[in-house]
């Protein structure tokens, strides 16, 4: 058994069919490839004929496939007949930071963990609050409302077998100046962090100093590569700065950025990391080719360093 | 009718289905560089459908609600002289869909969020000086019905509701200079003949939608729905198909990807079944002289679909 398994972090958009039964026939219709990218059934295989074993959904994909499949149980089912198991889900922790929307927070984070254990998951990566632009700068008493919140979302989580993450966002009101105060003022038994490794260092972290220092509170990774490596305020505390105007990608499949990942390898096989690394291919315009260039990376350079 | 005046739906960029290339569609470079092409297609009219969920996920490249045009172009007047530099003169509607509202058992929360973004929904359409809004005024069926078990029981509750919903937005409608439109599609609540008991509850100014396709996939004729309800007709949408439902898909949860057999159910203007010239020979014939959108919805590929459209409508013009 390696010590990692990997899993994708669901970028695909809506996907409208569960399983296509007139695959000829719908492709004839106008001899497109949608037809390769319409069914779950389809995608998943993509999952595991590439060896991503696990699938991290998000709740924006919950509107579409709840009433597709009628529940999180028969999702689960679905993909598990196919080598694909759901590890967990993202959650947007929405103002956590404003003490009268504590009861909110908290309300919305149980509501997640109880879709994750019906999904069957065990992973919540958690944003710990809303973007800068419009919320920045916290005060010191908001960066510490949002520690309480994920402590208790956290608390919530720990005793129904999940465990919640946080994930920074390089445009997140939680920011390079207070990035690691909300990590040191959060329960390290409830609250672990999901190392998403091209936003730490878009954010301004350094990833190999980053991981060295918190290790032993790192749950789970979105491993992505970036060539945008700490960008100044004016572009992370902008409005809307995830989406490019002119289509440049903040993001870029392993190996085709400028992160020292085979660095980070050698600390993972340091620190005897084991458990699930979601891969993330958000802004790739063919996910598909983005997952076996993945793949062929952690084949031939991250996985000789440790598996 | 003059075919030059059609306007072209910008539902024709695949926005919420995965295909190859889709990325391209959250920036704002995607849509500057189609709305010259729209105009060279000979369309120098738009719809847009209001879409609230660029604005949930910042994606505000995505010019479909008020937030997303204020945020990249600063106001509705500036957004519309970029349209004009592109060759786009004028929005000619706005759509709206409360698909996205249907997602708890809490009708409160539907009906709250609907009528709140509609109403955003319609100044946004009188800010960029559309002729209409043409609302869907239910979500499908059966979505609603994997939210309410109990749906059937609740139609008069849900009915009225929509009344008070629509009423309320057919009176700002009135004061803004905008016609409010009911579409008709095959999946909603008030499919069939329960749209007209629906627009006969609403004020006079409430006009309703022909939406050709929609109207095939029914079973129902649109040349024999325009000549019947010609007088109530407040736009009409050109939209082709080949798929009649006949095993009730329109009430699944996602009626317009039929589960029993995968089909492409909108198809590009001209190459489906429905008649599209002689729908357009009827409503010459009828005297219309409303608004005419051309949509290329589910399209495989926008571009072609634009020339295929383009194609259509020189051969009804001649």
């Amino acid at each position: 058994m390696p010590n990692i398994r990997y899993a994708n972090m669901c970028h695909w958009k809506a996907i409208p069919y569960r399983q296509i039964p007139n695959f000829r026939e719908f492709y004839y219709e106008d001899r497109t490839n949608s037809a390769y990218y319409s069914d779950w059934d389809k995608i998943l295989k993509y999952q595991a004929a590439l060896g991503f074993h696990g699938i991290e959904i998000a709740p924006w994909d919950l509107a579409d496939i709840l009433p597709l499949f009628g529940s999180p149980e028969a999702f689960t089912a679905f993909a598990t007949e196919r080598g694909v198991e759901v590890i967990g889900m993202f959650h947007g922790a929405h103002a956590s930071h404003a003490a009268d929307h504590f009861d909110e927070a908290v309300r919305s984070g149980r509501e997640a963990v109880d879709t994750i254990v019906r999904f069957g998951g065990t992973y919540m990566n958690t944003c710990p609050t809303q973007n800068y632009f419009g919320t920045g700068p916290l005060s010191r008493d908001e960066v510490q409302n949002c520690a309480r919140v994920m402590n208790e979302i956290g608390r919530y989580a720990t005793d129904h077998g999940v465990k919640i993450g946080l994930h920074n966002e390089f445009f997140c009101a939680i920011n390079l100046p207070n990035h690691r105060e909300l990590i040191e003022s959060t329960d390290p038994a409830l609250v672990h962090y999901c190392i998403d490794t091209a936003q730490i260092a878009i954010l301004g972290e350094d990833l190999l100093t980053f991981y060295e220092d918190y290790h032993d509170r790192i749950s789970t990774f979105h491993l992505k590569d970036t060539a945008s490596a700490r960008q100044p305020d004016s572009v992370r505390y902008a409005q809307d700065p995830e989406i490019a105007d002119d289509g440049h990608r903040w993001f870029w499949e392993p190996g085709e950025g400028e992160l020292d990942l085979k660095g980070l390898y050698r600390l993972l096989k340091k620190h005897a990391f084991k458990g699930w690394m979601s891969i993330e291919y958000d802004g790739s315009p063919d996910l598909l080719a983005s997952m076996a260039l993945t793949r062929y990376h952690l084949d031939t350079e991250l996985r000789p360093i440790y598996d | 009718m003059n075919t030059n005046e059609i306007a072209i739906s910008l539902d024709l960029i695949n926005r919420h289905y995965q295909e190859p290339n889709r990325n391209r569609f959250e920036s704002r470079y995607f849509w500057e560089e189609l709305y010259p092409m729209l105009a060279t297609s000979g369309f120098r009219a738009i719809e847009i459908p209001y879409e609230l969920v660029w604005q949930f996920g910042g994606r505000s490249g995505v010019p479909m609600n008020r937030y997303c045009v204020n945020t990249k172009y600063g106001s509705a007047a500036a957004y519309r002289k970029t349209l004009a530099a592109s060759g786009i003169d004028r929005v000619s509607g706005v759509t709206f869909d409360p698909n996205l509202f249907m997602r708890n058992g809490n009708l409160d929360f539907f009906f709250g969020a609907s009528g709140h973004f509609a109403g955003e929904a319609l100044a946004h359409a009188a800010d960029l000086g559309a002729d209409y809004l043409a609302i869907s005024p239910s979500p499908c069926y059966g979505r609603a019905a994997h939210h309410h078990p109990d749906l059937e029981s609740k139609l008069d509750v849900f009915t009225q509701r929509t009344v008070d919903l629509l009423g309320g937005l057919a009176t700002k409608a009135e004061g803004l200079g905008v016609t409010l439109v009911l579409r008709h599609e095959y999946w909603s609540l008030f499919r069939g003949a329960r749209i007209l008991a629906l627009l006969d509850a609403l004020p006079a100014s409430v006009k309703l939608d022909c939406d050709t396709a929609s109207l095939h996939v029914a079973g129902l004729s649109a040349a024999d729905f325009l000549t019947a309800h010609i007088a109530r007709i407040g736009c009409v949408h050109l939209t082709d198909t080949n798929f009649v439902d006949t095993q009730g898909i329109w009430k699944t949860a996602n009626p317009e990807f039929p589960e029993t057999r995968a089909t492409q159910v909108f198809r590009d203007p001209g190459t489906g079944s429905v008649d599209l010239a002689g729908i357009a020979a009827v409503l010459t014939r009828l005297g219309y002289a409303g608004p005419v959108t051309a949509s290329a919805r589910q399209t495989r590929d926008p571009f072609r679909a634009l020339l295929r459209t383009r194609a259509l409508l020189q051969r009804i013009q001649n």
